[in-house]
């Protein structure tokens, strides 16, 4: 069959920092079917080409940029940006998305992804046009924030709006902060595992692509407007995602304290502060006070993703990214900041510092916990830093991306910032041994995210909340605290978000039935892909980015939470509760549904075999064992 | 007569509409080939679709040196393909700046109602384009003015 | 009453547009008589009949059946030679007398040649008629050697069929840059340039002298430099008025014949339209030829419609050209040379891209528009452009940031309301009607 490139640009951009050499290779049609695209062409292009000895700051490192086959058609929310690199906050594999237009734009100039290797001797920028892509020098975009950095491009580049993407570091990014992310089109984070710190040491400001004049064509184009339709109605009316289309993710803070996994105060309580108007954090509450606009993905009807104008407070007249849960949570409850136009600025101020909202909202937590237990001074950092104090925690953003006084050690986060400071504030920090750092929620009540966190192989969960797991023949909903149920669904639905991951799609815009899914992807590709080959490539790619840490010597000794990260909560719905108690008991279910050794932590041959990974058997189990 | 009715307070700029719209004139997705555009206004915190009017006047109409462009039963002015030479007269004559020329093609390219069914209208998720029964307005010189207009004197200092 | 009788000298675009706008109007209830040397065909599409893009059968406005089905008198093959404006009456070069009511002259222009030694001869051609361009077209090869005389709009109309067919083209130009009536140095510079790359030998600010023979060869002498070899000659150096048989007539010619706003001479039962009218320019207010297309379309309209009885005012035209030259596109409207004007430039280092616009206050009168083909059409700027100098908007609050951000002409149109002011307007008073629908009654 001729290799017709329906649903993809059919070409990899590649780019030697070191050299200036930009080239483009093939992504011939039985790479494009066997890894799909973002997430598994990234986990393919790491396993690859990264080897043990380069670190996440070594030249040999790769930072890829890749979207999939559905960007840049109807599919709601399809711009999506997946980063896969060896990050610096676990110096392993990274698997972390942004949505935006980048995909889109990407694919209008010919290319399914972007594949940075080398440093550059200088701060650049990649400008990538439909026929020409330039290294050009960035120090005229240095010192600036994100959303500053895309300004100043749109004024180079003379484009407006979507004819011109930009996914850049801020501050963060230049300083190598470990838990630096890539922002673009503002509003849009690639924020885990520090993916910005690599970009920042490749000195790679910015990578802005312009709306290219070629096209994408799709295999079956009725068929897939239809599909799009379809995912569009289902989005709209299915219960587990009504209340996403209509108001994003602002449902999770009410909903998420309801049942115990808001974190609140560095996970010191998990019950509402006394005096805070409960009813302002409510899904359609959390609007008001905002001139609100929209400002969705490509192709996206979801009612998420939007710019607000504050219109009264301290930072009335400021334009800001609405929040989404992870950033109401982070730059809000986390460190005990209750007044939602505050809480939206500072996220703001995290994204276009281009930092990760979740490991600052534990970082500042952490600081913030420490002081009003005493084990940090008011001398150690500078100032006194109360719980809530958002203009505080706006100034240690500073200090942070500065690396400025105490900045310099938080900069590192907050794992290797409290094992630093040692003591009682060590105990006091939220991190998974390997260095991840959890999302916004308070996993002690939500043990499937716990368990996912830590036995993750992306820098972040691996499976995510569980998408409609009856498919796989798992029960509708279980309880969160039943450890053999929960280890089961966590491996179960592995490999799931892999694939959504390499679509270049939303995760949310996925949050549909497999095969509704698939057959969007089959319209466009031409394949007769159903949900069982899906689920496979995503855990083809879920396996390999794990024997690419086994392989960096990242193994299953880490795969464990911090000592308040799997405390016992004092208060709340499961007060009393902990999830220690059963750690061992998961971890044996979660290995044994997986496919993977125990006690090695590696896939195991057969389960490597079943996922066309063959080749991947000897470099893992040795030369001895049958590939 | 049936006219794209643009309401811009509706648009999230998600340009699903330059989408749809290029397929139908192309049979890919090519948004650089679509006939709908959406402006941003003010950064990105406003957008809005622009089309053809249909205008009474049918500029690109009367300038057509070969009567190349005709009025559709859907009552929009249309390019005949296979009689347009791509003089690009029509482009110039047009003062909406609606009328584009493909170089691929080399023909003029317009919004042509897709023949009565607009896909722009179709697709759009918020109902920021609707084909309904109306006179033709200028549907973005309020919003234009009151979003771009503070920004172009910022920009202005 | 008996039927009034229009007399139209000249098929080309005003003429024939001036015939279906009173036919639109009247449905057949005058009488029309064309007279001209040839039948009507559009001379703007000819390049595309050179490049074989179309056939001859496509150049054609109307053949016979189109003309008897809107009961036109052609007297085809004749031309002008007298116009009797005491006596209402026309007289041919046969002597023939065609008595009008009105008379619309509508002869525009024919093309001029340098008066140098050898700019007759052989294989040395202009291409503005269909006989001219037959016979360029049957000259080419593939490989031949093509010297383009004359680096102006038209020259440029053809450039890009010459290379399609194969030629190896030199242009010469007497001006210091190309396109000298078109753009300014800096995007001549950049089109200049834009060839080269691409193989054409490009000599601005060289005056031909000589054009003679070796062997059969053509040999270009040239006063300020090398001579050019060529097996084809093109001669596009300019168009001069058809003006010379109104001498005596008593009708007012200036650069063309003098009308007002109805497109009517200083004789009132005289009308002018296209090239050899100097009508209102919209820019400016002062009268002006302007031997455009889209000019001559407008006049043959107004005047079409003024001589069927209904009295339509010209709101004036608008000096503006577009062209694309191997995939650069290159526009220019209004007072784009106005040395006057306050100018905005855009120069982009990065790329074929430059624009200009010309404020006077704060309105708009001119602009240059200059980009790859591919880039300029995924804007909405050549007609928003057009616009904008044609409304004369008050762009005051837009000046400053159109200077720092020339990519928001697109914003500081739809935020002044500039479609809002057109739409109401008409050319003719009313929705305008596809030739092709026009009819006359039984």
């Amino acid at each position: 069959m001729a290799d017709t490139t329906y649903a993809y640009a059919g070409r990899i951009l590649r780019v030697d920092l070191t050299t200036g050499r930009i080239w483009s290779d093939p992504f011939p049609g039985a790479d494009r079917r066997k890894w799909v695209g973002g997430a598994g062409l990234g986990a393919k292009i790491l396993w690859e080409e990264v080897p043990p000895h380069a670190d996440w700051d070594h030249p040999d490192n790769r930072l890829v940029m890749a979207t999939g086959p559905l960007a840049g058609l109807p599919v709601w929310g399809t711009g999506g940006l997946t980063v896969v690199t060896r990050g610096a906050m676990t110096n392993g594999a990274t698997n972390t998305q942004a949505n935006g237009f980048f995909g889109a734009n990407l694919k209008l100039c010919g290319y399914d992804a972007i594949v940075f290797q080398g440093q550059s001797p200088r701060w650049v920028y990649l400008h990538v046009t439909d026929e020409r892509v330039e290294l050009r020098d960035a120090s005229f975009l240095l010192g600036k924030d994100s959303w500053e950095t895309q300004q100043a491009l749109e004024a180079e580049l003379r484009l407006t709006g979507h004819r011109l993407s930009v996914y850049s570091i801020g501050p963060a990014g230049e300083s190598l902060v470990r838990f630096a992310a890539i922002q673009g089109d503002y509003g849009h984070v690639a924020s885990k595992n520090g993916c910005g710190a690599v970009m920042g040491k490749k000195r790679v400001k910015a990578v802005a692509i312009e709306r290219g004049a070629r096209g994408v064509a799709a295999a079956h184009p009725h068929a897939l407007l239809a599909a799009a339709e379809e995912i569009a109605h289902n989005l709209k009316t299915d219960p587990s995602t009504k209340g996403l289309y209509m108001f994003g993710t602002l449902g999770g803070v009410r909903n998420l304290h309801g049942m115990g996994a808001l974190p609140i105060r560095n996970y010191t309580t998990n019950v509402w502060p006394e005096g805070v108007d409960t009813k302002l954090w409510e899904a359609p509450n959390l609007r008001e006070g905002f001139d609100h606009r929209g400002h969705q993905c490509s192709a996206c009807g979801m009612h998420h993703c939007h710019m607000q104008v504050i219109r009264s407070g301290p930072y009335k007249g400021q334009v800001v990214d609405e929040p989404e849960y992870e950033g109401w949570a982070g730059a809000g409850w986390a460190i005990g900041a209750t007044n939602p136009q505050e809480v939206a600025w500072l996220n703001t101020q995290l994204d276009r510092a281009s930092l990760d909202v979740n490991e600052f909202g534990w970082l500042c937590g952490w600081v913030m916990e420490c002081q009003q237990k005493g084990y940090l001074s008011e001398k150690d950092l500078g100032f006194r830093l109360e719980w809530g104090d958002v203009e505080g925690a706006g100034r240690l953003i500073g200090m942070i991306c500065k690396r400025e006084g105490m900045g310099n050690l938080l900069a590192e986060g907050v794992k290797r910032a409290s094992e630093k400071v040692g003591g009682p504030a060590a105990e006091c920090a939220i991190y998974t041994m390997n260095g991840t750092s959890p999302r916004g929620h308070d996993h002690r009540s939500r043990w499937e995210e716990l368990l996912d966190t830590c036995t993750g192989s992306s820098g972040t969960k691996d499976t995510g909340p569980p998408t409609f797991p009856t498919e796989w023949g798992l029960p509708a909903r279980i309880s969160p605290q039943d450890p053999v149920p929960v280890a089961r669904q966590v491996a179960t639905l592995r490999g799931r978000k892999h694939f959504e991951d390499s679509l270049g799609a939303c995760v949310f815009t996925t949050r549909v039935p497999m095969d509704i899914l698939c057959r969007s992807v089959a319209a466009a590709t031409g394949w007769d892909i159903g949900r069982d080959e899906a689920m496979r490539a995503g855990r083809r790619a879920a396996a390999l980015l794990r024997a690419f840490n086994l392989r960096c010597g990242i193994g299953p000794e880490l795969e464990k939470p911090s000592k308040r990260y799997a405390s016992t909560p004092v208060d709340g719905p499961i007060a009393g509760v902990s999830i220690l108690d059963h750690w061992e008991t998961m971890l044996d279910t979660w290995y044994e549904t997986a496919g993977y050794d125990r006690k090695t932590g590696r896939p195991t041959p057969e389960t490597l075999r079943a996922l066309e990974l063959d080749d991947v058997i000897a470099p893992l189990w040795g030369a001895g064992a049958r590939a | 007569m049936r006219v794209l009715k643009i309401i811009p307070e509706r648009c999230t700029g998600c340009m699903r509409c330059e989408l749809a719209c290029s397929y139908e004139q192309t049979g890919t997705f090519q948004p650089s080939k679509a006939v709908i555009r959406v402006s941003s206004f003010e950064g990105h915190t406003s957008y809005a679709p622009y089309t053809c009017p249909q205008c009474a006047e049918a500029w690109c109409l009367t300038a057509c040196p070969v009567e190349a462009i005709g009025i559709s039963p859907a009552g929009a002015k249309e390019v005949a393909d296979d009689i347009c030479v791509g003089c690009k007269l029509c482009t110039i004559a047009c003062p909406y700046g609606t009328v584009f020329y493909d170089p691929d093609s080399h023909k003029a390219f317009k919004c042509d109602l897709c023949g009565g069914k607009p896909a722009c209208a179709t697709v759009c998720p918020t109902q920021a384009i609707l084909y309904v029964e109306a006179g033709t307005e200028d549907w973005l010189a309020s919003f234009a003015a009151e979003r771009a207009l503070p920004a172009a004197l910022a920009g202005a200092r | 009453m008996a039927a009034k009788r229009h007399v139209i000298v000249g098929g080309g675009t005003a003429g024939w547009n001036a015939i279906t706008a009173i036919r639109e109007i009247d449905k057949g209830a005058s009488e029309i008589t064309l007279v001209a040397d040839e039948a009507p065909y559009a001379r703007m599409v000819l390049p595309y009949y050179l490049g074989r893009q179309i056939g001859e059968s496509h150049v054609t406005t109307a053949g016979p059946q189109r003309l008897a089905a809107l009961k036109v008198a052609a007297r085809l093959g004749r031309r002008a030679a007298r116009a009797d404006a005491a006596g209402s009456k026309l007289v041919l070069d046969n002597g023939d007398e065609v008595p009008y009511d009105d008379l619309l002259i509508a002869t525009g222009s024919s093309p001029v040649r340098p008066p140098v030694p050898g700019a007759e001869g052989a294989n040395v051609h202009s291409f503005w008629t269909l006989p001219q361009a037959r016979a360029v077209s049957g000259g080419i090869k593939p490989g031949s050697r093509v010297a383009m005389i004359g680096a102006g709009f038209i020259a440029f109309t053809i450039l890009n069929a010459l290379v399609s067919r194969g030629a190896r083209l030199t242009v010469l130009e007497i001006a210091p840059r190309i396109l000298p009536r078109m753009v300014d140095d800096a995007a001549a510079q950049i089109v200049q340039g834009w060839l080269e790359a691409r193989g054409v030998v490009v000599r601005p600010g060289v005056q031909v002298t000589a054009i003679e023979d070796k062997g059969g060869a053509k040999v270009v002498k040239l006063k300020d430099g090398p001579p050019v070899e060529a097996d084809l000659v093109i001669m596009a150096t300019g168009i001069r008025p058809n003006l010379g048989w109104l001498e005596g007539s008593g009708v007012e010619v200036k650069a063309g014949v003098v009308v007002d706003a109805r497109m009517r001479s200083n004789v009132p039962n005289i009308y002018a339209a296209g090239d050899v009218a100097e009508g209102p320019d919209r820019v400016t207010g002062a009268k002006a030829v302007h031997a455009i297309e889209p000019t001559a379309v407008q006049h043959g309209r107004v005047a079409g419609a003024n001589m069927a009885g209904r009295e339509v005012a010209y709101p004036g035209s608008l000096l503006m050209n577009i062209v694309d030259v191997l995939d650069l596109e290159i526009a220019s409207f209004g007072a784009w040379d106005d040395a006057g004007a306050e100018a905005a430039v855009d120069l982009r280092a990065d790329r074929p891209a430059y624009r200009k616009l010309l404020f006077r206050g704060g309105r708009l009168v001119g602009a240059i528009l200059l980009g790859r083909t591919r880039e300029i059409w995924a804007t909405n700027d050549v007609g928003m452009l057009k616009g904008l100098v044609y409304t004369g908007k008050d762009l005051s609050a837009w000046k400053a940031r159109l200077r720092a951000r020339p990519q928001d002409i697109r914003l500081a149109y739809l935020a002044t309301g500039t479609a809002r002011e057109l739409l109401p307007q008409t050319l003719l008073g009313g929705p305008s009607v596809p030739e092709r629908d026009v009819t006359v009654n039984a």
